[in-house]
């Protein structure tokens, strides 16, 4: 067998591509993808409308759920089958989240850092099951089901929930007016008017100006706190919606064959995004609750 | 914000599915994993805990129980030696005893041989002074004085006797 330089093979690569593209949009065509931003209202209760991503999400909760009762209902000291491969899952998360925030917080932090991961998680895996997306309902052919993650309700939803979450624990943790001292730091201005007042023109204006630059920092410091909402949530929407579109094209494109890696790197993906979405609220909480020397 | 759908409802619906399943995990998975994970990690404390119990417990009694060994082996030893020791004074009784037995038979038996020549030799001179005096009359032919004669062969072979008996 002769030796097949790397020229060779991408060309051999390329002209199998090829073939599979002529061959898939001759004779296997799939249809023109249906690509919608938003969320498509497949019914409505009330005037309320269901999206076909609240239908994703409501799946992934009965499946995940369903996983949990099945595994949990009878637990054994000696764990085998499901339980045992559920709290393999479960003690990765736990020593993570304990490893970052410290036993004791850890066990507070828990629930919520791994509902996160779970949900975003199960999503994206979930829809990557193929023909999730291509159950149609209605004279549009609405689909049924779109990934949970692709709405941007969703991700925002689970920002939001992060971002009360770190910050209910920054209050908890500080007191009231400690923590809000990160934000409105106004002692240095007041020091030096105080001093400007009492006299003393020269060290007043320092004080004066470290009071702005300290203010300035906090006013920074809140607005990180409340970009970190925009950021979440448009990290995970960015990027499980431009993986869904990927497979969506890639399905339109090469049909059948050409797709399996973009399934590997969607399922890939899907883990890394849960993982970042639940480490970073677990990085953030942390940083809530770990006391500054210059504010103590 | 109309064109990637951000909705109140949708928001609303996905905050819901957010508590909906922090609720289910928490009940169906947090806790009871948590309990188990708990409860598997005490076991296994308690478990160490017993098993360090038990080594130290085993090699105590292995400390006493080699200890009895060696007692029990010094002992039998002195046992053993004590019994040697008897049955080698036993074995000089016995040896002794048969010592003595012999020699008593040897001397009885000897004793006894004494007697019997001397009976022999006894009853042999009568025959021979019966003989001798039968012979006489046949020789004589005629009855003398019975006794004269038989005491008269009687010295004789008491002088004989002496003589051979030194002899």
């Amino acid at each position: 067998m002769p030796r097949i330089g790397c020229l060779g093979r991408i060309i051999i690569v390329t002209f199998v591509l090829l073939v599979l593209l002529i061959i898939g949009r001759l004779f296997f065509p799939l249809p023109m993808p249906h690509i919608e931003l938003a969320a498509e209202e497949v019914f409505s209760i009330a005037g309320f409308p269901i999206t076909n991503t609240m239908l994703a999400a409501g799946l992934t909760i009965l499946v995940v759920g369903g996983v949990s009762y099945a595994a949990t209902r009878r637990m054994r000291l000696v764990p085998k089958g499901l339980q045992n491969f559920v709290e393999a899952v479960l003690e990765v998360l736990i020593n993570f989240v304990e490893d970052t925030a410290g036993k004791e917080y850890g066990r507070k932090f828990f629930p919520v850092i791994a509902t996160i991961f779970i949900f975003v998680i199960a999503n994206a895996w979930l829809a990557l099951i193929p023909g999730f997306m291509f159950i149609g309902i209605g004279e549009e052919q609405v689909p049924l089901l779109r990934g949970a993650n692709t709405d941007i309700n969703f991700p925002l939803a689970l920002a939001l929930i992060s971002f009360v979450f770190v910050e209910y624990w920054g209050f908890r943790s500080h007191g009231f007016f400690r923590y809000m001292r990160r934000f409105f730091n106004p002692r240095g201005l007041l020091r030096g008017i105080g001093q400007i007042f009492r006299g003393k023109l020269r060290s007043g204006l320092g004080s004066l100006f470290t009071g702005v630059i300290e203010a300035f920092a906090g006013l920074i410091e809140m607005i990180s706190e409340l970009v970190r909402i925009v950021s979440l949530t448009f990290r995970l929407f960015g990027n499980m919606t431009a993986g869904e579109l990927l497979i969506l094209i890639m399905l339109f494109l090469i049909p059948w064959v050409a797709v399996i890696p973009f399934y590997g790197l969607e399922l890939f993906l899907g883990f890394v995004q849960a993982l970042i979405f639940g480490g970073l609220t677990l990085v953030f909480v942390v940083m809530a609750v770990t006391p500054r020397e210059e504010y103590e | 914000m109309e064109g990637i759908g951000i909705a109140w409802q949708g928001l609303l619906a996905q905050l819901i599915s957010f508590a909906i399943l922090f609720g289910l995990l928490t009940f169906l998975l947090y806790k009871p994993v948590r309990r188990m994970l708990d409860e598997r990690s005490n076991r296994i404390k308690e478990g160490m805990e017993q098993a360090e119990l038990i080594k130290e417990r085993l090699s105590q009694t292995e400390r006493q129980v080699r200890q009895q060994l060696e007692a029990a082996r010094k002992e039998g030893q002195n046992v053993i030696a004590q019994a040697e020791k008897m049955g080698e004074q036993v074995k000089d009784e016995a040896r002794q005893e048969a010592r003595q037995e012999a020699q008593a038979i040897i001397a009885r038996s000897r004793l006894e041989i004494d007697r019997e020549r001397d009976e022999a030799m006894e009853e042999l001179r009568r025959q021979f002074v019966d003989l001798a005096i039968t012979a006489a009359e046949k020789v004589i032919r005629e009855t003398l004085d019975r006794e004269k004669h038989r005491r008269l062969i009687a010295e004789v072979l008491e002088e004989g006797a002496k003589e051979g008996g030194d002899g």
